[in-house]
């Protein structure tokens, strides 16, 4: 138990143990590189398409090379816009408010599921679980009057109440878990020495936890980045939209995307990456809690 | 310390103090993520039982029709084409994803120069935008100067080009279920590298001592202890297609003919689309016995371990 949370007794991060054959390191190679070539196409081609000028970009020319014609037009019209600022602080606004309402919710119910059982304990760890699994195609349409009726529907404060009921669950179910795997002895000792929850929480758990913060972090970001549904049948007004639903509106006007596919490289490419880069740590995290 | 009379037996063999003050936390802990969960998860929920049940329009509640939209449902040859649909997308697509993020996870546990850049690049599909992302297949998969079309025809591999959205047989789908993997892979490989990772070397070790192969080696030690990370990356992606309204939506809008429609994006056209809000929660609602399902299994799967 101990050495569990300490992390890594030696891990045979492979089953073949032993140097791989030069002949399986050139196949591994080639499916890597295939992979690479599938998962990236698509974003290449949108920066293609945001270096093309012209309206016809899209029905003329090579689609994979820029050529003749290139230009950066695309990306200056884009800077100069003033509501692409206001999209991209829109979009920081939700995904910020979403992660934080998901992670002080669901840290405390996690917290009190581990630590603080109750005879009701086991049937809020069920509703908790059962609402992680609710495919969101059941809600959409109920979501939609609710917040219409609370005058709310069109609005951010709508995708700020909408998004964290996606991540919540999923997000306390990993907490949860991750503490379960903690030593007990910790949190028993701070507690004899008179720490109430909440100390229990900043000073014993969450210094140990951070891989599960990261990896609900992450998984709230990819909450916002990939709703579309939410998105299309919650917010209608232009000056409260995410990037994400702005750009979505914008291709539908295929006349000239060369902006929106500035706006995408510019906007959310890079944010993009930088969750990417945290892969690890996500599998990290919920390895931890859900897996092992 | 006098701290004797005041402890009582923690679960996990400790002492603690104050049964009284535990209790209170212990109830009041859960409270924040229970209220949104209920008034923005279970209210909802309840209306869409309400609407499933009522002949309720886009602006009104409606009156109580009892079974009737199902009822009508069962008639509709469409709908059972969304349900086929459905089961073809959600399959066909986790099968794939498995086996790739499988052979994604084996390939990237090993150490190699840049390793760490080609998972974040393998991963970006996963946390880029999805809407985007299906924008972009959509132009790939044109057959107006589509960019794949563009490459098979500048190669003379197939002159004509195909018609990979619009035409009638397994193409749509198809592009559907491609553009599903390329999303979602990435999530079952980390699943699995980070399975991967918790298996002991000793276990490997032993069985290599016993004279296994590799192949025995994977399939009797390996496989069997990745099965909770394949179940969890399967239950994420029936979610997901269960709620997976984008792809079809952008990509085919469930044509030509029906082909690729699915239940949640049938719910969407015919509650928001066509305003027949009780038949579109009607339509949303059945799905959710195999979500039952589903989670009993995965209950069973958790309360095992």
């Amino acid at each position: 138990m101990t050495a569990r949370w300490r992390g890594a007794p030696r891990r045979a991060a492979s089953f073949l143990t032993g140097a791989a054959p030069a002949g399986g390191r050139l196949a591994v190679g080639a499916f890597l590189g295939g992979m690479l070539v599938f998962s990236l196409a698509p974003i290449y081609w949108m920066l293609v398409v945001s270096l093309k000028g012209g309206k016809t970009q899209l029905m003329s020319g090579n689609p994979w090379w820029p050529g003749g014609q290139f230009t950066m037009g695309n990306y200056a019209q884009v800077l100069a816009d003033p509501d692409f600022g206001r999209l991209i602080l829109n979009t920081a606004v939700v995904t910020v408010a979403t992660i934080i309402i998901s992670l002080a919710t669901s840290v405390l119910a996690a917290l009190g599921l581990a630590y603080y059982r109750t005879r009701s304990s086991n049937a809020i760890a069920l509703v908790l679980f059962a609402a992680y699994l609710l495919p969101q195609g059941v809600l959409f349409i109920p979501l939609a009057v609710m917040l219409s009726r609370l005058h709310l529907y069109g609005g951010m404060v709508a995708l700020i109440i909408v998004y964290p009921t996606l991540v919540i669950p999923f997000a306390a179910w990993v907490f949860w878990t991750y503490f379960r795997r903690l030593p007990a002895e910790l949190v028993d000792s701070a507690q004899v020495e008179g720490a109430g929850p909440l100390r229990v929480l900043r000073d014993v758990l969450l210094p140990l936890a951070w891989p599960a913060v990261a990896a609900v972090i992450l998984f709230g970001a990819a909450v916002v980045f990939n709703d579309y549904l939410y998105t299309f049948t919650l917010v209608s007004d232009h000056k409260n939209m995410t990037l994400m639903a702005d750009v979505g509106s914008d291709l539908l006007d295929i006349d000239d995307p060369g902006p929106t596919f500035a706006e995408i490289m510019l906007g959310l490419l890079p944010v993009a990456f930088i969750c990417a880069l945290f892969a690890d740590v996500f599998g990290k995290g919920l390895g931890a809690g859900v897996i092992e | 310390m006098g701290m004797n009379a005041l402890t009582v037996q923690h679960p996990s063999g400790g002492r603690v103090a104050n049964p009284r003050r535990r209790t209170v936390a212990g109830t009041l802990l859960p409270v924040p993520a229970l209220l949104i969960v209920a008034g923005a998860i279970g209210y909802p929920l309840a209306l869409a039982l309400w609407f499933s049940l009522s002949n309720a329009q886009v602006g009104e509640l409606g009156k109580f029709v009892g079974l009737a939209n199902y009822a009508y449902l069962l008639r509709q040859p469409t709908y059972f084409d969304a349900v086929r649909n459905t089961l073809v997308y959600m399959v066909a697509s986790i099968v794939i994803k498995a086996i790739l993020g499988m052979a994604v996870a084996l390939a990237i546990a090993r150490h190699f120069p840049g390793r760490r850049l080609v998972y974040a690049l393998l991963f970006l599909p996963f946390v880029f935008p999805l809407t985007m992302g299906t924008m972009a297949w959509y132009y790939l998969f044109s057959n107006v100067h589509g960019a794949i079309n563009y490459i098979l025809m500048q190669s003379g591999l197939v002159p004509n080009g195909v018609d990979w959205l619009g035409s009638f047989g397994p193409l749509p789908m198809a592009s559907l279920i491609t553009v599903n993997v390329w999303h979602e892979t990435s999530l079952f490989a980390v699943l699995l590298l980070a399975g991967l990772r918790s298996i002991g070397a000793d276990i490997i070790e032993a069985a290599r001592v016993e004279g296994a192969t590799g192949g025995q080696r994977f399939l009797h030690i390996v496989l069997p202890l990745l099965r909770p990370a394949l179940v969890l990356g399967a239950a994420l992606s029936v979610m997901g297609s269960f709620g997976d309204f984008a792809i079809v939506h952008v990509l085919t809008n469930g044509g030509p003919a029906n082909h690729t429609q699915t239940i949640p994006h049938m719910a969407f056209m015919v509650a928001l689309r066509d305003g027949d809000v009780g038949v579109g929660g009607a339509v949303a609602f059945t799905v959710l016995p195999a979500y039952f399902l589903m989670l009993a299994y995965l209950l069973r799967e958790v309360v095992r371990r």
